[in-house]
């Protein structure tokens, strides 16, 4: 491993606070579920990088990874069924507008 | 001569890329667009699992995120309208290039398909395929039976979602 460990977490960390800026910054649906799988993403890499680091025995951190693949897809099925039948409702996007369920 | 400085070049041009695409997805307002550019840092981001040595990773990687999500995404993106971009038509003056770039990928990997395929086969259960698959099938049975339950709750609960439960109010939209 010639390239340090530190340099692919600070990747990782880049990416995910990216992803959170995006969760945070972007008011269309579509685009805020892109930037969870980003940031979800970002902790995948962080997980293989100090698996390779640390768990030379067997694969732990992969495991765990493939388990975040998972979660990420049932994820996107769920969040993007949520979107689409909200937009059936009242057509629109942004989730500033979206509020007839807040109470 | 030594190739050590090889994997920081490589590791340097998939950080990069990771990077720009994850600012891209933040920063564009077209969203097809971003959706790709997403696929784009999952692609670098599958680079970076094969510089790991986790090939298999890797290759979840492209199937799962590469694959599936970016293309459940684009649904959505299609499925929503976003008024925002009246550019809509994204690929309709970019055919030459798209076949430029289709053609720039397929070519070479038609020739060195044919080319490499006249090499003696490789041999199966390398990488880091037998540890991980250990670990899934003997510490981690369970989890993966639970995941494998959730998978199936997460499909039958986004059909139960998007579905249109008035028949009456479906076929009139059917006419529209």
């Amino acid at each position: 491993m010639t390239v340090p460990l530190g340099a692919y977490i600070a990747v990782s960390a880049v990416l995910f606070f990216t992803g959170c800026a995006g969760v945070l910054v972007r008011r269309n649906a579509v685009v805020i579920l892109m930037c969870v799988e980003l940031m979800l993403n970002a902790a995948n890499l962080a997980l293989v990088a100090f698996s390779r680091k640390y768990g030379s025995i067997d694969e732990r951190g992969s495991v765990f990874v493939v388990f975040v693949f998972v979660i990420a897809a049932a994820e996107v099925a769920v969040g993007l069924g949520i979107i689409l039948s909200a937009y059936r409702n009242r057509p629109v996007i942004n989730v500033d507008e979206i509020h007839q369920m807040k109470g | 001569m030594t190739f050590d400085f090889v994997e920081p070049v490589v590791f340097a041009l998939l950080s990069i890329g990771v990077i720009a695409g994850g600012v891209a997805v933040v920063m564009l307002n077209r969203i097809t667009a971003a959706a790709l550019l997403m696929a784009f840092t999952f692609l670098n981001m599958a680079g970076m699992f094969v510089l790991l040595g986790a090939e298999t990773i890797a290759a979840f990687q492209v199937l799962i995120y590469v694959g599936a999500i970016t293309v459940l995404i684009l649904y959505g993106v299609m499925f929503t309208k976003f008024s925002d971009s009246p550019r809509a038509l994204f690929f309709q003056r970019q055919t030459p290039l798209a076949a430029l770039f289709v053609a720039a990928v397929a070519v070479p990997i038609v020739i060195v398909g044919t080319v490499s395929f006249t090499s003696a086969p490789p041999r199966p259960g390398g990488g880091d395929l037998p540890a991980l698959a250990t670990s899934v099938f003997t510490d981690f049975a369970f989890p993966f039976e639970i995941a494998s339950v959730l998978l199936l709750a997460a499909m039958v609960g986004a059909i139960a979602l998007t579905r249109r439960d008035d028949p009456q109010e479906a076929a009139m939209r059917r006419r529209r």
